[in-house]
């Protein structure tokens, strides 16, 4: 992307604050007096960097707002450099406006929280740091295959992941018990969740839910039915969008509404709602990830539920989809270097305290897969994945995954409007993955940024 | 000194006195409009010029932007989206705050509490009202899906459906919109002078002919208001995009995808911040012709038949 100088290059951030212009440089997005002026510090040694996150320090002052207040608490007290957090609530952070509009004006946070999604876009944007230099050969070898690699550009690591999060079908014991059927029926195949749901499904519930509103989400859950008939969006810097296993993912979701054994509209947040929509009995089996597990033990402490790895078409290969967000930092950000170290010690330390602290988030504030293996292996040690859900998760789940795409904004869309024409507007799913195939390839006949895939 | 420089003020004519605090009076809000609205909207024409990556990056593109619009298939959804939802909103949110206007025109006991029961959806922020709307309409759980239930439509989907979302907004919104419309609307009302109507009334004049002949004519400036407004709010309005972000985010299948909504998702999904601000000038474009128009048409609401 070219850089032109802006014209306004020569006025400070102090002038146009003290012009008092500064209140709309937040609100007035991509005005350009004013956004070229943050870059200045780039490069430097301040002593202060800030983190952006969508954890802490909340006002539940929950147990995961906690581990990133006392994470930083731990390294301000042995650094000179410190860090401060400043707590964005998720909405925002995800659809919001702040990172965007602080990065356009050049005010973007030293350290803050990527998605898979989001990766490319950052980074091509040019404001991606390589950790490389914080990150020892050991850590890096600690972290499981092909995690590092999704964040990796020409074999230099962007962002560290701080957690796994695996897509499964989560289901309602009860439900079934009310409906007369057994652990037999659980479904293997799409066929049969098509048929299990009809029989789930009353005046009340629906036999299976997945996510309905459009965005990187719905995206990402829907990623694992085109994978498990061996299909991708891209394949060999191509669009493979108009294949056979994308046409029948499209499809089976398409079809899930029109047997109405799903809902068109979710309650709560969607999909990744299991306490609203499972725990409510308003879905009697709901595709959702690993985090709802943590969600279930603490607000639906008695409610009796399973998981079960996502079901297959005919032929086709298990598959899930493996979330989960990053660690990154700002390379024009007030000291870029510092806050890689920041990172590397966070979540890559292989010392007993890292390791420990990586154990802390994954398995015991939230529930995620820890995506280092000596993380993996103190887990179990104390039992963290024993049983019930998370072990399934771990041992039939998760070894079927792959990471999260990260395709940038103009290969998202495409898909996104496939999965809910097919979904909810009963489109030919064929004519929808070809129209998207095309865009798709057009955007990358003149893409120019990092390898997509 | 003091007193040979006290001296032209209090010299100062009254009519001098009064420009002075007029203008002190409007200065707040003069500048406010001038920091907030105006330059940003100069700016944001600016910026259609350039074609921005989100990371303060600008590279001169001259009509590149604009040249884009014409093969954009989704802006071209998205602005029939917002048509249609000007074309059934603007009408339906009238005809339902004039009627209620009418129908609290006139004293009665308890009025107090039945305008402020019309008025009160429009005191709460339009997240609420979308999350409240979310409970009410949610697929086989909602209250609506309950009371249809019984005649067989407790399926049915009002966000879900593509053909449906769309008409669920204009409902919400003027449930919404609609105490607020009907206070504009009791305001003109109050304008209309007592006699005229006394004067027809005694002419011979019935209730429909004195509606028709004299009330209907004086209104008419407030009806312009009203037309206007609300036509604005449909197509850039909170409604167009705060409803929609937090209730469907342009879904199902784009069926709530507003222009608005589009504008929103170029500048802060794509990046394409300088096509954001080119779609915007287009919008404001379209709105300064349509409001244009309809000065044309009612000779700027002016009420005298001259």
């Amino acid at each position: 992307m070219a850089a032109t100088p802006s014209p306004a290059r020569q006025l400070s951030r102090r002038t146009v604050l003290r012009g008092g212009l500064g209140a709309f440089a937040a609100t007035a997005a991509g005005v350009p007096l004013l956004s070229a002026c943050g870059g200045d510090d780039s490069g430097g040694n301040a002593k202060e960097m800030s983190f952006w996150n969508f954890y802490g320090p909340s006002d539940d002052q929950g147990p995961q707002s906690k581990w990133f207040v006392d994470t930083v608490a731990e390294w301000n007290k042995n650094n000179d450099v410190k860090v401060k957090l400043r707590y964005i609530p998720g909405k925002d952070y995800l659809n919001g406006t702040t990172l965007q509009t602080a990065f356009q004006s050049g005010q973007g946070p030293d350290i803050f929280l990527i998605s898979p999604g989001d990766f490319l876009r950052y980074y091509n944007g040019g404001v991606l740091q390589d950790l490389g230099s914080a990150l020892p050969d050991e850590a890096k070898k600690d972290y499981l295959p092909g995690l590092l690699e999704a964040r990796s550009v020409d074999g230099k690591v962007y962002g560290l992941p701080m957690e796994i999060e695996p897509l499964a079908m989560y289901y309602s014991e009860t439900a079934f018990e009310k409906a007369g059927l057994s652990e037999a029926d659980l479904p293997k195949t799409w066929d049969q969740t098509i048929a299990v749901a009809q029989k789930l499904t009353g005046k009340d519930r629906y036999g299976v839910m997945f996510e309905t509103t459009p965005g990187y989400y719905q995206n990402f859950t829907w990623y694992p039915f085109m994978w498990q008939g061996d299909g991708n969006a891209i394949k060999d810097g191509k669009s493979a969008f108009d294949s056979p296993a994308a046409v029948q993912a499209l499809k089976f979701w398409g079809d899930t509404i029109k047997n109405k054994v799903a809902p068109r509209k979710a309650l709560g947040d969607g999909g990744g709602d299991v306490v609203s929509n499972l725990g409510s009995g308003a879905a009697a089996m709901q595709q959702s990830g690993i985090w709802a597990v943590v969600d279930m033990r603490t607000k639906a402490k008695t409610f009796k539920y399973g998981i079960i790895p996502l079901p297959t078409p005919d032929g086709g290969s298990a598959a899930t989809d493996l979330g989960g967000w990053a660690f990154v930092a700002n390379s024009k950000g007030k000291n870029p270097e510092a806050a890689a170290k920041f990172i590397a010690w966070a979540l890559g330390s292989t010392d007993a305290a890292g390791v420990e602290r990586q154990r802390q988030w994954n398995t015991v504030v939230k529930t995620n897969l820890p995506p280092r293996k000596s993380v993996q292996q103190a887990a179990d040690a104390k039992g963290a994945f024993a049983d019930g859900a998370l072990k399934k998760f771990v041992s039939q789940i998760a070894p079927t995954g792959k990471p999260e795409p990260r395709f940038p904004p103009e290969v998202y869309q495409p898909i996104a409007d496939a999965i809910q024409a097919c979904q909810l507007n009963a489109a030919d799913p064929a004519r929808a993955a070809a129209d998207a195939a095309e865009k798709i390839d057009t955007f990358l006949k003149t893409y120019q940024g990092a390898p997509i895939s | 000194m003091a007193r040979t420089r006290a001296k032209p003020k209090a010299g100062m004519t009254r009519k001098r006195r009064e420009a002075l605090a007029a203008y002190a009076f409007l200065a707040p809000d003069t500048i406010g409009l001038l920091i907030f609205v105006a330059i940003p909207m100069v700016l944001a024409f600016g910026v259609a010029f350039f074609k921005v990556d989100g990371f303060g990056n600008y590279q001169y593109v001259g009509l590149a932007n604009y040249k884009l619009m014409a093969g954009d298939d989704q802006l071209w959804a998205s602005l029939k989206v917002t048509a249609i939802y000007v074309v059934t909103f603007v009408p339906i949110a009238f005809v339902v705050s004039f009627a209620l206007a009418m129908l609290v025109r006139n004293h009665f006991k308890g009025i107090g509490w039945v305008r402020s029961a019309f008025f009160l959806p429009n005191v709460v922020s339009l997240v609420v009202v979308g999350l409240i709307w979310q409970f009410l309409l949610v697929d086989k759980r909602g209250a609506l899906s309950k009371i249809l239930a019984p005649v067989g439509l407790g399926d049915v989907s009002f966000l879900g459906t593509p053909s449906l979302a769309l008409g669920t907004y204009v409902v919400i919104s003027v449930w919404f919109l609609m105490g607020y419309q009907m206070l504009v609307f009791l305001a003109g009302l109050k304008d209309v002078p007592k006699e005229l109507e006394d004067a027809a009334q005694i002419d011979g004049a019935g209730s429909w002919q004195r509606f028709r002949y004299v009330i209907w004519p004086l209104l008419r400036p407030t009806s312009f208001f009203v037309v206007v407004n609300s036509t604005i709010g449909a197509v850039t309005g909170l409604q167009a995009f705060d409803l929609v972000f937090v209730l469907t985010k342009g879904g199902p299948a784009r069926a709530t995808s507003t222009v608005v909504l589009y504008i929103y998702e170029q500048a802060f999904t794509f990046n394409n911040m300088g096509y954001a601000a080119a779609l915007t000038t287009v919008v404001v474009a379209i709105l300064v012709v349509c409001t244009g128009l309809m000065f044309g048409f009612t000779r700027g609401g002016r009420f005298d038949e001259n």
